[in-house]
C-alpha cells in the first residue's frame, strides 16, 4: 500500500514537471509601483501589460510559446528597483524588460539590465539619463524635455498667449518639463512672467493661486500628476482665474476629471494618447482596457501597452532566445500601437508625434497633433 | 493686499494642521507616546466624509459619522496597540505607532483602491468675496469656523466640567489622580477619542478642499504634526495652536518668496530648527 503511494506520487511528480516542462513561456519582467505613492499610475500600467501580453498569447503567442509577465513592486523607489532587476535577470531570468514605473526606479534599474546585456524599455518615465545607460534601454514615451517643448509651440503658437506662469513640480518630471518649455519659450514668443515650484505631497496651492492671480498671465503652463493637478486645477479656477491652463501627460486619466469635477473643462493636456483616434490599434487599446478593468484609458496604460507591444513584435522577428538579436530588433522597431506609429533614435529614445487632448463634457478629447519632426527631436546621445 | 490673502491662505492651513497636532499633543501630554498613526486615523476621517457623503449625500452626516467612527477607532489604537505597551520604555510603543501607521496606509489602498475617492458632487463650493476680487470657499470658511468652534468646546471642557478638571489632574500628576478617585482609563480613552475625532475633523475638511482622499493623505501630515508639537513646547495645548498657525502662515509667505529654494516642508523644518536653537522647549514649553 505504502509502496503503491510512493510509485503513484512519483509517477504524478514526474507527469507535473513534463507538463511544465513542455509549456515553456518566454518571460518578460515588469517593474511596477503596487503599493506606495504612485500606487494608482502603476495599477494602470500594470492592467496595461496585462492586457497587451494577454492579446499577444490569445494571437499565438511567440512562435507557440506563450509569455508570461513577471511582475515586482518597486514602490517606485530606487533602492526597490535594483534588487527587483537583479532578481529578474538571475532568478527568473527574463529575455527583456519593462519599467511600468517613474523616472528614479527605472533609472536605476536600467543600468543593471545594460550590465547584463537584457533588454529595457522604460514605458512613461521621462527623465533624459534613463536612455543613457547604454544601447539596451529605450523608452517608448517622451523625454520631459520634448514635451515640454511641444508646450511652447502649443501655448505660443496654437493658443498665441505670450505672459505665461510656470508652475513647476518639484521632481524630475516637472522639472525637465519646465527646461524643454524655457528652451523653446522665446521661439514662439513667450515670456515667462514668473515660476513657482511646489512639492509631490501639496495639495492645497492658496498661496500659489493668490500670488498667479495678481500676475496676470495670458495662460498657466502647470505641470504635475492627475492627484496634484485636480487640485491645482479646481483651486485655480475656484480663484476665478480663467486663462487657459496648460498640462502634460501626467494629467492624463479620468480621475482629473473626478477631482477637479466642472473645473476641468477646457484643460488641454501634451500626452501620448489620443480618444478620438482613428487608428484601429488606439481603437481596440481604449475599448479593450475599458471591458477589461472598468476604468477609462490612460497615458500610462497606454503606454506600458505599447512597451509590451514592442518587445512582442521584436520577438515575433527574431525569437526570444538570442538576446542581442532582440535588441537590434527592438532599435528596428517599426509598429502601430495604442501610442502611435513607434521607432527609436539611435540612443533609443521614440520617435512619435504629441497628441494634445482637451477635457471637453467631462472627457479627455482630441484638440490637436504636433507632429513638428525637428522641435520633437529626443537627444541623440 | 496680496499680503493679505497670503495671510488668510496660511490661516486656512494653520487652522487644519491645528485640529491634526491637537490630538497629537493630548495623547503626548498624557501618555508621553509620539502618536504618528495619529495620521492614519486623519486619513480614515476623510476616507468616512467622502463615503457617507457620496452615499447619503449629506454632508454634515458624513462629518458626524466621521468624528464618531474615527473616535472610536483611535480609542480602540489605544487599546490594542497603546495600552500593552506603556510599561516599555517610549520608543517601543513609537517603532509601534509606525508600523500602525505604513500598515494603514496599505489597508486604506487594498480596501478603497490606489486612486483614491473624490466627492461626487463636492458640497459647500459656494464662494462669497470677503474684499475686492478675493473670494474664500464656504469650505474654507468652514475649516477655520469648526476649528474655533472645535478647539474652544475643548478649551470650556476642560477648564469647567469635571471630567476637565480630571484630565488635566491626570496629565500633571497621574498617581495622585489615582488616588483622589480619577479613573486614569477613563481619561485616556476621552483622551484619544477627542484627539481622533478632531483629526477625523480635519480628515473631512482637506478631502473636501482637495476634492480627494488618497491611501498616503497622512504622509505630511505624520511628520508635520510632530515638528508642530515640538515648536509648540510637548504638550502644551496652547503652544500647538499658537505653532500651527504660525507655520500655516509661514508656509503661505514662503511658499512664493523662497519656494524656488526651500519646499514647503524644508520651510517648516528649517523655522523649527531656528526656533529650538534659541528656545530649546519650544514656544510654549516649561523649562527643560
Amino acid at each position: 500500500m505504502k509502496r503503491a503511494k510512493i510509485i503513484s506520487a512519483v509517477i504524478m511528480g514526474g507527469l507535473l514537471s513534463i507538463a511544465t516542462g513542455h509549456a515553456s513561456s518566454i518571460k518578460i519582467g515588469f517593474n511596477v509601483p503596487l503599493t506606495g505613492f504612485a500606487a494608482a499610475d502603476g495599477t494602470s500600467a500594470l492592467n496595461g501589460a496585462e492586457l497587451a501580453v494577454e492579446q499577444a498569447n490569445a494571437a499565438g503567442g511567440i512562435n507557440g510559446d506563450t509569455i508570461e509577465l513577471i511582475v515586482y513592486d518597486d514602490q517606485a523607489s530606487p533602492k526597490e528597483a535594483v534588487p527587483i532587476a537583479q532578481k529578474l535577470i538571475e532568478k527568473d531570468e527574463v529575455v527583456a524588460a519593462i519599467s511600468g514605473s517613474y523616472s528614479g526606479s527605472t533609472r536605476a534599474a536600467a543600468g543593471i539590465f545594460q550590465e547584463a546585456g537584457v533588454p529595457y524599455i522604460s514605458a512613461y518615465a521621462v527623465h533624459p539619463d534613463i536612455t543613457r545607460a547604454g544601447n539596451y534601454v529605450f523608452r517608448t514615451s517622451f523625454v520631459g524635455e520634448v514635451q515640454g517643448r511641444a508646450g511652447a509651440k502649443l501655448i505660443g503658437e496654437t493658443l498665441g498667449a505670450k505672459r505665461v506662469v510656470v508652475i513647476t513640480l518639484k521632481n524630475d518630471f516637472g522639472k525637465s518639463l519646465a527646461a524643454g518649455l524655457k528652451e523653446s519659450a522665446s521661439d514662439y514668443g513667450i515670456t515667462i512672467v514668473s515660476e513657482y515650484e511646489y512639492g509631490i505631497k501639496d495639495r492645497q496651492f492658496g498661496p500659489i493661486v493668490s500670488k498667479v492671480k495678481s500676475d496676470q498671465p495670458d495662460a498657466i503652463y502647470a505641470s504635475g500628476y492627475f492627484f496634484t493637478a485636480g487640485p491645482l486645477v479646481s483651486q485655480l479656477r475656484a480663484a476665478g482665474i480663467t486663462v487657459p491652463i496648460i498640462g502634460q501627460e501626467g494629467y492624463d486619466s479620468q480621475k482629473f476629471i473626478d477631482i477637479a469635477g466642472a473645473a476641468a473643462e477646457g484643460t488641454i493636456i501634451t500626452t501620448s494618447l489620443n480618444r478620438d483616434s482613428e487608428s484601429s490599434e488606439t481603437k481596440d487599446f481604449i475599448r479593450e482596457f475599458e471591458r477589461k478593468t472598468g476604468n477609462k484609458a490612460d497615458m500610462v496604460a497606454a503606454s506600458a501597452h505599447t512597451a509590451v507591444k514592442v518587445i512582442v513584435a521584436a520577438m515575433r522577428k527574431v525569437g526570444a532566445t538570442d538576446k542581442v538579436a532582440l535588441r537590434n530588433a527592438i532599435a528596428d522597431t517599426s509598429v502601430v500601437a495604442a501610442t502611435g506609429t513607434i521607432s527609436f533614435n539611435a540612443l533609443g529614445e521614440v520617435l512619435k508625434d504629441v497628441q494634445v487632448q482637451i477635457v471637453k463634457d467631462g472627457h479627455w478629447h482630441e484638440h490637436s497633433v504636433i507632429s513638428d519632426s525637428k522641435l520633437l527631436a529626443p537627444p541623440n546621445q | 493686499m496680496l499680503y493679505l490673502e497670503l495671510f488668510i491662505q496660511g490661516f486656512v492651513q494653520g487652522s487644519i494642521y491645528a485640529l491634526i497636532a491637537l490630538g497629537l499633543t493630548l495623547v503626548y501630554g498624557l501618555l508621553r507616546i509620539l502618536h504618528v498613526a495619529h495620521a492614519a486615523l486623519f486619513t480614515l476621517g476623510g476616507y468616512i466624509g467622502v463615503i457617507v457623503t457620496n452615499a447619503t449625500g449629506s454632508f454634515t452626516l458624513a462629518m458626524v459619522v466621521a468624528m464618531l467612527v474615527v473616535g472610536f477607532a483611535g480609542m480602540l489604537m489605544y487599546k490594542l496597540a497603546y495600552e500593552p505597551l506603556l510599561s516599555k520604555p517610549p520608543y517601543v510603543s513609537l517603532i509601534a505607532s509606525i508600523a500602525l501607521f505604513i500598515a494603514a496606509e496599505e489597508i486604506f489602498r487594498i480596501a478603497f483602491g490606489p486612486y483614491g475617492l473624490s466627492y461626487q458632487t463636492p458640497p459647500l463650493q459656494g464662494q462669497i468675496e470677503l474684499f475686492s476680487d478675493f473670494y474664500l470657499k464656504y469650505a474654507e470658511i468652514l475649516v477655520m469656523g469648526l476649528s474655533v468652534v472645535l478647539l474652544s468646546a475643548l478649551a470650556w471642557l476642560s477648564m469647567r466640567t469635571r471630567t476637565g478638571v480630571a484630565w488635566r489632574a491626570t496629565v500633571t500628576d497621574p498617581d495622585m489622580a489615582r488616588a483622589f478617585g480619577v479613573k486614569i482609563q477613563n481619561v485616556r480613552y476621552l483622551n484619544f477619542f477627542i484627539g481622533s475625532s478632531f483629526a477625523a475633523a480635519a480628515g473631512v475638511l482637506v478631502a473636501l478642499l482637495n476634492n480627494l482622499v488618497e491611501p498616503t493623505m497622512g504622509s505630511v501630515p505624520s511628520y508635520k504634526a510632530l515638528a508642530i508639537i515640538v515648536l509648540g513646547g510637548l504638550g502644551s495645548i496652547r503652544g500647538t495652536l499658537i505653532a500651527a498657525l504660525l507655520l500655516g502662515i509661514l508656509e503661505s509667505f514662503g511658499t512664493i518668496y523662497i519656494g524656488h529654494l526651500l519646499g514647503r516642508d524644508a520651510i517648516a523644518f528649517a523655522f523649527l530648527i531656528l526656533v529650538l536653537m534659541v528656545r530649546p522647549q519650544g514656544l510654549m514649553g516649561g523649562k527643560l
